[in-house]
């Protein structure tokens, strides 16, 4: 490589350190990173411009569906806002079950990341190990919601689904497995001489570039910046729980390592306390259809940062205007300004320990048709009746399934 | 002749080593899994993949080097197996020996590192291209503390031919442990040849796809996967011969179950390093062969160059 | 006074066009609207002089004559100011806040794909987050856009 002073390397869009398409083209003297060029945009589906032309309900499960990690979070925050312009009391019960779903769904996020920052740095082990426990998270959360994932206990108003004794009893007895296992990933995360080697001095963000470049979450939290929505602007049950903002003096990987695996401490907490204090009551209110004219910015602390959602209500059953602001976004000059003067092998985890989701990032509906080459655009009702189609062929019949779930629910 | 034609092709030859390499191959990754809490792949799961790679379209990229990057794999391949013959296994004398043998069958594992950096360098990927030179760096960390270890080895038995060291060591029988700590060194600068983490640097996923493989496919990737499956064995069958010179001078029968032990002794460990540590930078992998290795096999080197001195 | 109340009377005793149009929807909530002349001199004393030192995000509006942008500022604990300014949709001009908020870069390029805003100051780089052979002229979230025709 003698003539490698303008040596680039394209990571993306397609490239095994991303789950997602984005692209990031290196410039490389020797292993050394000498300039970042980030492209962004290879997922946006246009979900704010189709918000503008579906109702507000079906609108929570569109945003619901911007990511498959933060689903909770982004439908929540859009849900908040659209109950503050319509002025909604949202029962107590209903904001401790929200945050209940939001803490698990925190978990379960940060479970994910640890697992991928292990295979990051090329320690598969912890990858397995890690993701092995996120199915007791994912589990809990298909028994309260019915889903692994988007999990659709949001509505307008409150939630979808009341949780019983029964219920609790599981959850409880999975956070205390949760609990000593997380207490082993701290150990190990911590104590292991090539992690450390590997996540130490890396990624390097000092506390006043973080505040400079706007960075939002744990990568915020790992330079010391106390931020955190949660007790800065507490939405949903937060305000009534006491829990601990995590930072860490590290400013580097190893720092955003210490403060997600600490947070999970923190989330077993939240959960008990959520769970201890969860009060009786209704679990929603009935929410108009259409939704008097107003604004709304509603903020949320979601596992990878702050969440922006900004209403706008014109008094019809549409929304005039929603705008989503993921924090992936909002850490993405901070990227930048990590990446310069590494190392090439130092990229992938400097990447991934700002957790970045991409889909949340980009918001177009375009689908492909292979049989005829060029790009077609479905509408609504097509995809949804070719869903039913496509499982119907398989012998999925949904509308036994719905009978069935009816019948299941006027059991309990 | 025919006899010497059947060492070479049938036993122990190329289709004991394959056979070997599948059964390695195997208890690796099942092992591999098996400590990350996996289920890990059926036993004939290697020789699926080897039939499915070996069936597949072989896709050559239309600016590489075609003589160059179709070579590689075969040359790495050949040399694995070459090198195989020298070492005693389960008897005293390999199949093939004269005096300077330990430094050939110490070359001709080099050589598949060198191929591999041809092969990656000539089909032109960038990601191949930083594999490459990285499969390089790195040979250059982990050959030296390889070497003077082995060579400890040998300066403590008087010889440079396997089979006179198999012999000395036979007539020693508890001299072998004070090479223990060459065995450990050897072990993690074998790590390096074999391209297993925490020094699978050259292939790093998350970093460069697949770093000087990422081009290859169909029967040249299979030919290339087969070659580190026998390197690990002729790695491990030297690591046991140099180190572990013991069971040599049983029975036939006896002697080959022990050869088993050892070699498996061998893979296993290497396993369990590969699941207990994350991947090194490039960096630290060589800080840490000549500022930790290199030393530790002098101290080695020293330490039989003064026993060989006053006791022997 | 509650400090919303603070920011409102500190706001208007400098700036007497700003009387009576700062409004409080809830705790920790300020709305206000300056006209594109005054925004930047509003702007810079919110920033600089009243310690908002955190952009959450620019959003852009199309509002039939005007495209309305909101930038929402956030201050330590949990305040946001939603600092609203309009422009005329046939001369979309306004100033790059890249010198206060370097992350406004990225909502800045959201705003010239999806709204048609010309960002003055902005730098040189890739588009976001359209693709790079999306027709001129094609602005996704103004009203007036509908994605049917625009396949046609």
């Amino acid at each position: 490589m003698h003539d490698s002073h303008d040596f680039k390397i394209p990571v993306g869009p397609q490239h095994p350190a991303l789950k997602e398409p984005e692209s990031f083209s290196l410039a490389l003297k020797g292993e050394k990173i000498m300039g970042v060029d980030i492209r962004l945009g290879y997922n946006h589906r246009g979900i704010e411009k189709a918000c503008e032309e579906r109702s507000y309900i079906q609108d929570v499960y569109l945003i619901e569906r911007i990511c498959g990690i933060c689903s909770h979070a982004h439908s929540t925050c859009f849900v908040q806002a659209v109950e503050e312009i319509a002025g909604l009391a949202v029962p107590r019960r209903a904001l401790y079950i929200r945050t209940l779903v939001a803490e698990l769904e925190r978990i379960h996020s940060h479970l994910l990341w640890l697992g991928v920052a292990g295979h990051e740095i090329g320690f598969d082990t912890l990858l397995m190990y890690a993701w092995r426990d996120r199915e007791i998270v994912m589990d809990i959360l298909a028994l309260l919601t019915g889903n692994r994932v988007n999990y659709g206990i949001n509505t307008i108003g409150g939630v979808r689904r009341d949780i019983d004794a029964d219920e609790i009893q599981q959850i409880l007895k999975a956070m205390d497995t949760l609990e000593e296992r997380t207490k082993y990933y701290i150990e190990v995360v911590t104590e292991e001489t090539t992690i450390i080697e590997r996540l130490a001095g890396v990624g390097v963000l000092s506390h006043d570039d973080a505040l400079r470049l706007d960075a939002v979450g744990p990568t915020a939290r790992a330079s010391e910046v106390k931020r955190d929505v949660r007790s800065d602007d507490p939405y949903a049950a937060y305000g009534e729980i006491p829990f601990n903002v995590i930072t860490d003096n590290h400013n580097d990987v190893y720092g955003r390592t210490v403060v997600r695996v600490k947070e999970l401490m923190e989330a077993y907490q939240i959960i008990r306390f959520a769970l201890k204090n969860l009060p009786e009551g209704p679990i929603e209110v009935k929410a108009p259809r259409k939704i008097p004219a107003g604004e709304a910015v509603s903020r949320y602390e979601a596992p990878r940062g702050e969440n922006v959602h900004y209403v706008k209500a014109n008094g019809t059953e549409n929304p005039e205007r929603v705008k989503v602001r993921a924090p992936t976004l909002a850490n993405v000059q901070a990227v930048k300004h990590m990446l310069k003067d590494r190392f090439l092998a130092d990229m992938s985890i400097v990447v991934a320990a700002i957790d970045p989701c991409f889909s949340c990032t980009d918001r177009l509906i375009s689908i492909k048709n292979l049989d005829n080459a060029d790009t077609k655009i479905i509408n609504w009702e097509e995809i949804h009746s070719y869903g039913i189609k496509w499982y119907a062929e398989r012998g999925v019949d949904f509308s036994d399934l719905n009978k069935r779930f009816a019948e299941r629910m006027g059991n309990r | 002749m025919l006899l010497t034609l059947f060492n070479i092709l049938i036993f122990p030859g190329l289709l004991f080593l394959c056979a070997c390499a599948f059964v390695v191959e195997y208890l690796d990754r099942k092992f591999y899994a098996r400590l990350q809490n996996r289920v890990g792949p059926p036993w004939f799961q290697p020789v699926a993949d080897f039939i499915k790679l070996i069936a597949k379209e072989e896709v050559i990229p239309a600016a590489a080097n075609v003589r160059m990057f179709s070579v590689a794999p075969l040359v790495a391949f050949s040399a694995s197996i070459t090198a195989f013959f020298y070492i005693p296994l389960w008897k005293i004398n390999p199949l093939l020996s004269f005096t300077g043998d330990i430094i050939v069958v110490l070359y001709l594992l080099t050589i598949p590192t060198l191929a591999f950096f041809i092969g990656g360098w000539y089909s032109t990927s960038l990601y191949a291209r930083i594999g490459a030179v990285r499969t390089v760096t790195q040979m250059f960390a982990y050959e030296v503390p390889l070497f003077i270890s082995v060579l400890a080895v040998a300066l403590l038995a008087d010889s440079w031919s396997l089979s006179e060291m198999a012999l000395f060591y036979a007539g020693h029988p508890w001299l072998w442990l004070v090479n223990l700590m060459g065995f450990a060194i050897s072990l993690v600068a074998l790590l390096g040849k074999l391209e297993k983490a925490p020094f699978d640097i050259p292939e790093a996923e998350t970093e460069i796809v697949a770093g000087i493989f990422t081009e290859y496919s169909g029967k040249l990737l299979a030919i290339l996967r087969m070659s580190i499956s026998i390197e690990t064995i002729v790695g491990a069958s030297l690591l046991a011969a140099v180190f572990l010179p013991f069971g040599l001078a049983l029975s036939p029968a006896a002697g080959f179950c022990v050869f088993i032990i050892k070699i498996l002794f061998v893979v296993l460990l290497l396993s369990l390093l590969r699941a207990v540590f994350a991947r090194l930078r490039i960096d630290q992998m060589i800080d840490f062969c000549w500022k930790c290795l290199v030393p530790l096999a002098l101290a080695q080197l020293l330490l039989n160059l003064v026993l060989k001195g006053v006791f022997i | 006074m509650t400090t919303e109340e603070n920011i409102i009377s500190e706001l208007s005793a400098k700036f007497n066009y700003l009387s009576g149009k700062i409004t409080i929807q809830r705790p920790r909530r300020i709305y206000l609207e300056v006209g594109l002349e005054n925004f930047l001199e509003v702007f810079d004393y919110i920033v600089k002089k009243l310690g908002f030192s955190h952009l959450c995000t620019i959003t852009g509006l199309d509002e039939a004559q005007n495209l309305g942008f909101i930038y929402h500022l956030a201050k330590a604990p949990g305040l946001l100011i939603n600092l609203k300014t309009s422009v005329l949709k046939e001369n979309p001009v306004l100033k790059s806040v890249m010198e206060y908020f370097p992350s406004a870069e990225i909502y800045e390029r959201e705003l010239v794909d999806l709204f048609g805003a010309k960002v003055e100051g902005l730098p040189q780089g890739h588009r976001y987050p359209l693709t790079d052979d999306w027709p001129k002229e094609q602005f996704p979230l103004r009203k007036d856009w509908k994605l049917a025709e625009h396949k046609k």
